[in-house]
């Protein structure tokens, strides 16, 4: 009898571990496809992609790669070396002057703290693309178009970034810490830099990320406000390639490009991966 | 090592949005009394957290601020430490005004409940941030923290980070940051609430030994009685935000100046009786239960010298001072608790429970559901008034 039970049981066992494993495989294959769709495509030549898709890699890598790096229109070296500067200025700032703004409304008490913060909180039903209009009519009003630090600027306001820094405060900082901190003698500013920073080291690095990400392959703000050639962000670029007229065009360079384009974000995301994984889940269990 | 005066300090806290009398509807102009959750004074200006506050704290004195949770003990404390602002009145500390001075520099240290430690640092980091603060040399900081960390025996933990270490090890670090600095007055803010109890007694007689290693002023606050009757020089028992009563830790437990600090100091509470005051031949008598005794000459005096008027009491007997005998106030025994060298039997007499402390050869396990009667000693009453609590001898 009890020989049954166990069977029947282990069996269960079995079925629901083949659902989830199927589960999470399908998943995991769907996020998984396109990159390895990427990396096939740009191993082929431009008459190979007219012709479908294939699941083995063509030999055109190289051919693509040096096609990508000598196209006239474009300049690869300079584009990396502009996106690098917009994404990790923006990556920085960000994070730096959000949960500089997040400190301020959690440890300091001041008239109308709540609504600052829920005023910040709705800057986040605002589409980008309407304050956009606004923005792009000054720059051009007073010649400040074709400027890599308008671009990172206006990306210091992130009230989702902000947001996620306050929550993050609220679970970890016990104010007297800070308090603490205060009579020992140190100054708000460095309390803010020696102290809090680092305990935020986790909601940083995740923010870091997304914002370097997000800027990375910001296509919107830099194809409105950049359009000379020493200039342009990668996104342009593979934009450009993309709607190169008849003669010139070439998926497998575009392909190869895009490859190119999200190397460095796959860097970062692996070194900081750990850091990932350690804020999502920070606060949810008692430390 | 400095004198704190702390003259007439009131705080007051600014009503918050949710404590606001609401308006009942829209256009209706009466008001619906807000939830009041503890019995501070409200004033138009807000909820009085502490008013009329009086100290003079001597140098290296060890004081303690006593009373239950919503007294007003750690506000103060928070109002010598310069993190919480003064409402009205003035502090002093080594005579000077110290009201609108930074914490930082008012040359105190502060021990936290919950330790507050910089997790990312070291313990050795920890306790040498203030002086690095101060831009102390190198060398100085590394005897400094070395002899703190000597003195509270964490020299083999300086190199771990706080989370490595227990509660207790912690609060010893907290300790080390707060001495490392030789502050005039060193602040702590129920430092033994997060401990368990055997850690909490062993920290306890750690602190007292501290205390005699370091030449400073202590101001410490619990809501643990046992805490302030064993580490005090003085305790100060407050309540809704007054002071009840300051005297050294046996005056405060001998002569209570009220019901609250009689019932407050002292593990089991001292039982209260209703009962009534007798002049008779000169001669002062406390009627309570079908029993009368005498008071004592001492109290006799000085309900004379108050020309105390017979009335009706409240009168209040320690456990300890309750003895059992042949007749006297009557009572029937729910539970009894063998403590080891004693027993505590609590009683029902009348509807009112009372708690004797009797010697383990007069009580044993067979007193349950049993009839006693017990007395007390004329120098063991406490009189007080019935109709402001005060105690009628002082």
């Amino acid at each position: 009898m009890s020989k049954d039970i166990n069977k029947s049981a282990r069996i269960k066992l079995l079925i629901s571990r083949i659902v989830v494993y199927g589960i999470l495989i399908f998943l995991a294959f769907l996020c998984l496809f396109f990159f390895y769709l990427m990396i096939i495509n740009s191993t082929r030549s431009n008459a190979q992609l007219k012709t479908g898709f294939t699941i083995i890699p063509g030999g055109h890598m190289l051919d693509n790669f040096i096609n990508a790096w000598n196209d006239g229109s474009i300049n690869i070296p300079v584009g990396m070396k502009n996106s690098f500067i917009v994404s990790s200025m923006c990556a920085v700032l960000t994070t730096y002057f959000s949960a500089l703004t997040a400190y301020g409304t959690y440890v300091y008490d001041f008239k109308y703290k709540s609504l600052v913060h829920i005023f910040i909180l709705a800057i986040m039903m605002i589409p980008a693309q309407v304050s956009a209009v606004g923005f792009i009519q000054l720059a051009y009003k007073y010649n400040l178009t074709n400027k890599l630090w308008m671009l990172i600027i206006p990306s210091i306001a992130a009230p989702s970034v902000y947001f996620y820094m306050r929550q993050y405060l609220e679970a970890t900082l016990p104010l007297e810490m800070v308090e603490a901190a205060r009579i020992d003698g140190s100054s708000e500013f460095r309390i803010f830099n020696t102290i809090v920073l680092p305990i935020m080291k986790p909601a940083v690095a995740v923010q870091m990320i997304f914002s370097f990400v997000g800027s990375w392959n910001n296509y919107f703000m830099p194809a409105l406000l950049l359009n000379k050639a020493e200039k342009k962000t990668v996104p342009i670029m593979i934009a450009q390639l993309r709607s190169a007229d008849y003669s010139k065009f070439d998926m497998g360079k575009v392909y190869m490009l895009m490859l190119m384009a999200i190397l460095p974000v796959m860097v970062i995301y692996i070194i900081l991966s750990k850091s990932i994984i350690k804020g999502v889940t920070s606060g949810s269990v008692k430390g | 090592m400095a004198e704190v005066t702390i003259k007439n300090v009131k705080k007051v806290y600014p009503f918050r949005e949710t404590d606001k009398p609401k308006k009942k509807g829209l256009f209706k102009k009466t008001v619906e009394e807000p939830v009041r959750r503890n019995n501070l004074e409200r004033t138009a200006d807000g909820v009085v957290a502490v008013q009329e506050f009086n100290l003079d704290i001597k140098d290296k004195e060890f004081i303690v601020l006593v009373g239950p949770s919503g007294c007003g003990k750690s506000t103060t404390l928070r109002m010598v430490a310069g993190l919480e602002e003064i409402t009205s009145g003035e502090l002093y500390i080594d005579g000077k005004l110290v009201n609108s001075v930074e914490p930082k520099d008012r040359d105190i240290a502060m021990v936290f409940q919950n330790y507050a430690l910089y997790p990312h640092m070291t313990v050795y980091d920890n306790i040498a941030y203030s002086l690095k603060i101060k831009n102390t040399p190198k060398d100085v900081i590394d005897k400094k923290v070395r002899e703190a960390a000597e003195i509270l025996d964490i020299t083999q933990y300086l190199q771990r980070k706080p989370k490595a270490l227990s509660g207790g090890q912690r609060q010893r670090v907290a300790i080390g940051r707060a001495i490392v600095r030789n502050p005039k007055v060193l602040l702590m803010d129920e430092p033994l609430s997060n401990l368990d109890a055997k850690l909490r007694n062993q920290m306890r007689s750690e602190i007292i030994k501290l205390r005699k290693r370091i030449d400073t002023t202590f101001i410490y606050v619990t809501h643990d009685q046992t805490e302030a009757m064993t580490l005090g020089d003085r305790i100060v028992v407050m309540k809704d935000g007054f002071i009840q009563q300051i005297g050294t830790p046996q005056e405060v437990f001998d002569h209570p100046r009220n019901v609250f600090v009689a019932g407050f100091i002292g593990t089991p509470q001292m039982n209260f009786f209703d009962g009534e005051l007798i002049l008779k031949d000169g001669k002062y008598y406390v009627k309570t239960k079908g029993i009368t005794v005498e008071l004592s000459a001492e109290k006799q005096k000085r309900l004379h010298e108050h020309n105390v008027q017979p009335q009706e009491i409240t009168l209040g007997i320690r456990p300890e001072h309750l003895y059992l005998s042949p007749e006297g106030i009557e009572g029937t025994v729910d539970v009894s608790e063998l403590m080891g060298s004693s027993r505590h039997l609590h009683l029902n007499a009348d509807g009112k429970d009372i708690i004797v402390i009797a010697p383990t050869d007069e009580a044993d396990e067979g007193f349950n559901g049993k009839t006693v009667h017990l007395s007390f000693l004329g120098k063991s009453a406490h009189i007080f008034s019935k109709t402001d609590e005060t105690n009628l001898e002082y």
